[in-house]
């Protein structure tokens, strides 16, 4: 990978698709571009099959907008809404078996890691909340235990959208869905809970309804997963099938939700607080310098 | 037929929220022009849609009456819309879009 690797074969850009064309020239790719500046660059995701209105997708947009280095990153995902719009991207994905992501993920890392020694190559995990609460729960706490180091993302929509409204472990209590007809039995899983005990080095939690945070989120996030260890982002990405939810009221959704369960929370160890602070210039996590007394 | 959204650039141009621009779930669908505004005497450029790839969510109606209050954007029928920005149209500057018009209904 490199920062060549979308550029046309000498002689063919007059016959690639517009899009291609634009992603070339005009692409985030080697540049810095930030929410502020979206809607005045090509992004990386492209047309997608996803349903109107979903929050998801909106998620996966901000997130592909806020990569630290799009040129450097690789996504890996797994069954699920979200792969139909992770893979339409103009950055590699790979597909990992339903509930393998994290495992790939690690080899993948690992992998990268041999190849290209320090230079900085990102590997992004997105991932439902199925694949990553239920049927692949092992792979991802194991990779947390490990100490494996990339992100991962789930996209919590709170139940199986793909397959019709099944309940997942990630569904609330007493939940009725159309393939729960009576109602989930069990609590939510705290897999923020778990994310610390196990040992991740960035935890958060985060509702698409504010883009700014989402990009912040996403990079420091990175960023970390880079130098300390495995990092966790936690968003809910509502399914406005399975929750009837009108398109044009997600949003409102986000807000209510947000409000309700889903609060903004952000978990930093004292290492990724040091990364953050003395290798990428986040001045606020700095240790704060000793107050020297007033003479009196 | 039918809806897309469709952004009344003379209220866009007088307030330039960008707000649109973030929350719509589809890639490259409301860009942002800086010199829209500019040919008609408004302070700041307008966002506008790029009607082929607008799946009519309608979440931008939602953001732009209820986080913005401008009420710029209304949904319309894809005929009726007169001249829009087609993506074959867009042309990409240094952080600035502009986008030849032209009907979005063909033959």
């Amino acid at each position: 990978m490199s920062l060549n690797y979308v550029e046309f074969t000498p002689g063919f850009d007059r016959w690639m698709p517009k899009e291609y064309r634009d992603m070339v020239h005009h692409g985030p790719f080697g540049k810095k571009t930030s929410v502020s500046q979206v809607g005045t660059f090509k992004e990386i995701l492209e047309e997608h099959p996803m349903c109107a209105g979903c929050a998801m997708t909106l998620f996966i947009r901000l997130a592909m907008i806020a990569f630290p280095n799009p040129e450097d990153t690789i996504t890996v995902g797994t069954a699920g809404c979200g792969r139909l719009a992770i893979s339409q991207a103009a950055i590699p994905f790979v597909y990992g078996n339903y509930g393998d992501q994290n495992g790939v993920a690690s080899g993948l890392t690992r992998g990268l890691k041999l190849r290209f020694g320090d230079k900085p190559k990102d590997v992004v995990v997105m991932a439902g909340d199925g694949g990553m609460a239920d049927i692949g729960f092992a792979q991802t706490l194991h990779s947390w235990f490990r100490k494996e180091k990339f992100t991962t993302i789930m996209l919590d929509n709170e139940v199986y959208g793909n397959t019709g409204g099944q309940e997942s472990g990630m569904t609330n209590k007493g939940q009725v869905l159309k393939m729960a007809p009576v109602g989930k039995k069990f609590e939510k899983m705290d897999m923020l809970g778990m994310a610390k005990v196990a040992g991740c080095a960035y935890v958060a939690t985060v509702v698409p309804n504010n883009p700014r945070r989402v990009e912040s989120v996403i990079k420091k996030a990175v960023l970390i997963a880079r130098e300390v260890g495995p990092t966790y982002i936690q968003a809910y990405t509502s399914c406005n099938i399975e929750y009837a939810i009108p398109t044009d009221k997600v949003m409102e959704d986000a807000k209510d939700v947000e409000n309700d369960r889903y609060k903004f929370s952000e978990y930093l160890s004292d290492d990724a607080r040091q990364c953050l602070g003395e290798l990428y210039g986040y001045k606020e996590y700095l240790p704060k310098p000793e107050k020297t007394l007033a003479k009196s | 037929m039918y809806l897309i959204a469709y952004i009344d650039q003379e209220i866009c141009a007088a307030t330039s929220c960008k707000l649109c621009t973030q929350f719509c779930p589809e890639a490259n669908t409301i860009l942002y022009n800086t010199e829209a505004g500019k040919d008609k005497g408004m302070k700041y450029g307008s966002a506008y849609v790029a009607v082929d790839r607008c799946k009519g969510c309608a979440q931008c109606v939602w953001v732009c009456d209820n986080m913005a209050k401008h009420n710029a954007i209304k949904m319309e029928m894809i005929d009726q819309v007169g001249d829009s920005a087609l993506t074959e149209n867009i042309t990409y500057a240094e952080k600035n879009t502009t986008a030849k018009l032209a009907n979005p209904v063909r033959g």
